[in-house]
């Protein structure tokens, strides 16, 4: 059965998911993900931080802004309500400056999520193959090293097993020098997770889920963005 | 009702062993190469061509010509079309008239010109063929290859005896060299494709056929594109799980960055799909000719590595040195052997003027020394007994060669090393590396080869496709533990 969040945003014409509805899916997918609401107002904005607990961060939602932090459209570490306010503010004048004609839905409001060793999940399509899943440590390490790993989909628990250990950071998710290690089970469960998502979900064109929090027992992602197939 | 892939790979039996072959359109001036191909064919071949100045050159070969394929007494299972392209729907329409088994185009100029004549010719010749269910090998390539039976696609094919290697090209030259040279360092066929523009079976057919195939027990593949990515990759993984598949992938630094929106869409290249398409099934890949030939040979002639152990022996102190930094580079490991061999070995290896720490330098115990013989088998044996050693190279160099010259004379050493293969447990091959004259080297390689014994011809070739065999047993294992 086609996810409704798919079907909706098709419906009003676009591919590209905002960062609440890109969470709603991969919640969908049974990947924990970091509470995320839609704040369309400056009161909402406080009133839902309130209610989550501080400290929180706020980030643009707009489907015609993608690098949200380029534009200044992303403040973390709120840890009051003033510093929310604030910071709404701010957003939206960023968001204006840099793009005049962009559609903002709002800002999103989510709570800080507790650090942990940082892994990117990605999906894209490969012309021959399908749907293929990438993996690697998130930040500079995908970034600059490239130093990920890939399967076709689907995975089976041989692959997601291997994968994980193919990249050259591994020995950082085994906990390197005193920092604490990170379950890689949970992180191979991860990934057979969004390779079932993805097999049943063809409209799904790209994914990226970075970054992921990756802990001793779990996993949290705390960023997410989906890009559909345009409608035939 | 027969599934779609199930009756392909029933009618590639057919074709694959044909006991009747029709060439259409041979001709002098290219030499009558698919006629003499078919010189040393098993069973009956038919020569088809209208004209008349060409006659004579056919019937010369002893031959029998017909005006048209319809007019061939009894039934054809393979034809191989040698016609311009013009030419090629006629030819298709006669086979799907006579029944034949298969076709396979030489003539190209189709879809692979991008010209809009050849892609709609090509078009022609598909639909023709799909509706009636024929065959189509190609166009634009050199077709099957069976040397147990004689179908060959080039007169200095080995002809005769059939062997396990299978071997599937895009490319006919690809298909033509690696039979040939395979030949050379040992390697013996079961069958090969070369399949060209892939207008009705692609890749997939044929390795999906070669699965089943009881004589092939490796397969060799060379491609650029598949046209089902979903399938191939559903069959690589079945295949790979029971006979082991070598991936030689052309056209890789074609490969353009493509635009994306993600960071995983920007990283996804099709070269590092390609990559993990053969990671993920267990096949393995190779990036040239050179490794195509010693992985295989490597496969067919070394005992299954249990791990990346090394243990090496040079024939001098500078070779010693080159040959660990070599199998080091490749990512083996070069470790200290047990006590127990230290010991065994003071015993009468000399360290004047040589090593045994591993690798070993035994210039003073075997080219200076009166027992040269006696040690490298006690040497040997040594590393055979050594817990800490998963493979053994043996260096053999041409300065001084220590080889008898006369060929025709039983040789010790020749025997010392044969005795030597057939007793390990362990992967062991030779290495003759380069010589002050190239042909003493080829001689000494050919030599081992053919007592069977595996010999490479540098270090660097030696030690990748030990790699390659060590890695692929290790996927093997870990496969069999989930």
């Amino acid at each position: 059965m086609t996810s409704k969040i798919i079907n909706n945003v098709l419906k009003s014409g676009r591919t590209v998911l905002t960062e609440v509805e890109s969470k709603q899916l991969v919640a969908e997918a049974g990947i924990p993900v970091v509470e995320t609401k839609l704040a369309q107002t400056k009161a909402e904005a406080i009133s839902m931080s309130k209610k989550m607990g501080f400290p929180v961060a706020l980030k643009i939602v707009s489907p015609d802004i993608i690098h949200k932090s380029d534009i200044g459209g992303v403040k973390l570490n709120l840890a009051n309500a003033a510093q929310v306010g604030k910071a709404y503010t701010e957003i939206m004048a960023a968001a204006k400056k840099a793009n005049k004609k962009a559609v903002i839905h709002g800002v999103s409001v989510q709570k800080m999520a507790k650090p942990g060793v940082e892994v990117i999940l990605g999906m894209s399509k490969d012309a021959q193959f399908g749907p293929v899943l990438m993996f690697g440590l998130g930040g500079v390490f995908v970034e600059v090293l490239k130093d990920v790993a890939f399967r076709i989909v689907p995975l089976n628990r041989r692959d997601a097993s291997q994968m994980v250990r193919e990249i050259k950071g591994y020995p950082i998710l085994e906990g390197y020098r005193g920092h604490e290690p990170a379950n890689v089970t949970v992180l191979e469960d991860l990934l057979l997770k969004l390779s079932d998502f993805v097999d049943k979900n063809p409209q799904i064109k790209e994914m990226d889920l970075n970054p992921i929090f990756a802990y001793k027992d779990g996993a949290l992602a705390v960023d997410a963005r989906v890009i559909l197939e345009p409608r035939a | 009702m027969m599934n779609l892939a199930e009756s392909t790979t029933q009618k590639l039996e057919r074709v694959f062993n044909p006991r009747s072959v029709a060439v259409v359109g041979d001709k002098q001036a290219l030499g009558y190469m698919w006629l003499r191909s078919l010189s040393h064919f098993q069973g009956k071949v038919y020569s088809v061509q209208i004209d008349p100045n060409e006659l004579p050159g056919i019937a010369q070969l002893g031959v029998q010509n017909y005006p048209s394929l319809k007019d061939i007494p009894g039934p054809v299972d393979y034809v191989i079309a040698a016609v311009p392209r013009a030419v090629a729907p006629l030819i298709v329409k006669d086979c799907i008239k006579k029944d034949v088994g298969g076709v396979c185009f030489f003539t190209s100029g189709f879809a692979e010109t991008g010209t809009e004549e050849g892609i709609r010719l090509q078009q022609v010749i598909t639909d023709l063929a799909r509706e009636a269910g024929l065959l189509v090998i190609g166009p634009n390539c050199v077709g099957i290859y069976n040397p147990k039976i004689g179908l060959r696609h080039n007169p200095v094919q080995a002809y005769g005896e059939g062997g396990t290697v299978g071997f599937i090209a895009q490319s006919g030259t690809h298909a033509t060299l690696f039979t040939l040279a395979g030949t050379g360092n040992g390697i013996k066929f079961s069958k090969s494709v070369s399949y060209g523009n892939a207008a009705i079976l692609d890749s997939t057919d044929y390795l999906e056929y070669l699965k089943k195939d009881s004589e092939t027990e490796i397969i060799g593949m060379y491609v650029e594109a598949v046209k089902d990515g979903r399938s191939f990759f559903q069959c690589l993984r079945e295949v790979a799980e029971k006979k082991p598949v070598l991936i030689w992938r052309g056209g890789e630094s074609e490969e353009g960055a493509r635009a994306t929106a993600s960071h995983t869409g920007a990283l996804a290249q099709s070269s590092v799909i390609w990559q993990t398409l053969i990671r993920q099934c267990g096949a393995i890949k190779i990036d040239n000719i050179d490794e195509m030939i010693d992985t295989v040979k490597a496969l067919l002639y070394l005992k299954p590595a249990k791990g990346n152990r090394v243990g090496l022996i040079a024939m001098s102190g500078g070779q010693s040195v080159a040959i660990a930094d070599t199998f080091a580079r490749e990512g083996l490991r070069v470790p200290q052997l047990s006590q127990s061999s230290y010991e065994r070995l003071s015993t009468f290896f000399n360290i004047i003027g040589g090593s045994y720490r591993n690798p070993f330098d035994i210039s003073s115990s075997f080219l200076m020394s009166e027992n040269a013989i006696s040690n490298l088998a006690n040497m040997l044996d040594v590393m055979e007994q050594d817990p800490n050693i998963e493979s053994i190279v043996l260096e053999l160099f041409t300065i001084i060669s220590p080889f008898s010259h006369d060929l025709e004379k039983p040789d010790p050493l020749l025997d010392t090393i044969l005795e030597f293969k057939d007793r390990t447990e362990k992967p062991f091959f030779t290495i003759v590396t380069t010589a002050h004259r190239e042909t003493l080297a080829i001689e000494i390689r050919d030599r081992l080869t053919g007592k069977g014994i595996s010999c490479f011809p540098s270090f660097e070739r030696g030690a990748r496709a030990l790699k390659k065999l060590v890695d692929f047993y290790r996927f093997r294992r870990e496969q069999h533990l989930n």
